[in-house]
């Protein structure tokens, strides 16, 4: 179950970040971990997941791949993630999230999100503990950290 | 200017209204990332988001007349999307004159923006073309 709940997510980024950034990306092969220590200094989205599974998406991007990021959409240099960034890049976490989910109900998985977290900075993330799939999204502009942890509601 | 060719549709009253909402767009951004005091841009500000609030519903209408005619299967589920970003525009601008134009909420809006217009016209868009593609149908010949 659990590859097949990371791959509707891994697939829309790979296809948001193509379609949106022009970026092409290689993700790693994810890993089953119990723990992630908080707090860091990426920006991080987190989108609820509620339905046939339960649970959160984090999506943590380096402070340059984010500027980056928003740069290769509006065509201006940004220097610090503020409030137009953390929007934008709330967006696109929400619109990935949203794709995943059309890939999730091909699979006979029904979910709906809830709109994105963002906790940025010194206050970082809470550490997270349970059976977390994380992987890594690698692109020319840096890494990406996508870590999922989602339950199943119901009996399948 | 962030417009792309790849964002084209082949309709061209369809591509000229989304290149005029990706230049407002951009002026908009410019506008509001521009290193002025915040007294100094608002009255743009407020002007471009009064043009884009009627711009929007104007191409929406214009683009879901387009699915009606070519029987566009999707018609329903793109008219949702749409109902629900002018949904989105009316509550910020509410939100926005009732709490007395301040900044932060138009950066937040614009970045949101900005991310949804390239998504929305680069997937969803592309989507009706290659229907029509498929379909063989042309918007150009009335
Ligand atoms: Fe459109
Ligand atoms: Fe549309």
């Amino acid at each position: 179950m659990t590859n097949k709940m990371l791959a509707p997510f891994s697939n829309a980024t790979r296809e948001v970040f193509k379609l949106m950034l022009d970026l092409d990306v290689v993700t790693e092969t994810p890993e089953v971990i119990d723990t992630i220590v908080g707090p860091n200094d990426k920006l991080n989205i987190s989108i609820k997941v509620v339905g046939d599974l339960s649970g959160e998406i984090f999506y943590r991007f380096p402070k340059e791949t984010t500027l980056e990021m928003v740069k290769i959409m509006s065509g201006m240099e940004f220097d610090q993630i503020d409030d137009f960034v953390t929007s934008a890049m709330g967006e696109i976490a929400n619109i990935i999230s949203g794709n995943a989910l059309i890939g999730l109900s091909e699979q006979e998985v029904t979910c709906d999100i809830l709109p994105p977290q963002i906790i940025v900075g010194e206050n970082g993330a809470d550490t997270q503990e349970g059976n977390i799939l994380s992987t890594t999204v690698r692109t020319q502009i840096g890494d990406v950290d996508l870590d999922i942890i989602l339950h199943s509601s119901v009996d399948k | 200017m962030i417009w792309k060719d790849k964002y084209l549709i082949g309709v061209p009253l369809i591509d000229e209204q989304h290149q005029e909402l990706f230049r407002r767009v951009t002026d908009f951004v410019e506008v509001l990332r521009s290193r002025d005091e915040w007294e100094q841009k608002v009255d743009k500000v407020n002007e471009t988001l009064e043009f884009m609030k009627v711009y929007v519903v104007t191409h929406f209408e214009d683009e879901e007349a387009y699915q009606r005619e070519i029987g566009y299967p999707d018609l329903e589920k793109h008219k949702e999307i749409h109902n629900n970003m002018i949904q989105y525009v009316v509550n910020v601008a509410e939100a926005y004159e009732q709490e007395g134009f301040k900044e932060d909420l138009m950066q937040r809006f614009a970045g949101k923006l900005l991310a949804w217009l390239i998504n929305h016209v680069a997937a969803s868009d592309q989507k009706i073309a290659d229907f029509a593609n498929r379909k063989d149908v042309s918007g150009n010949d009335e």
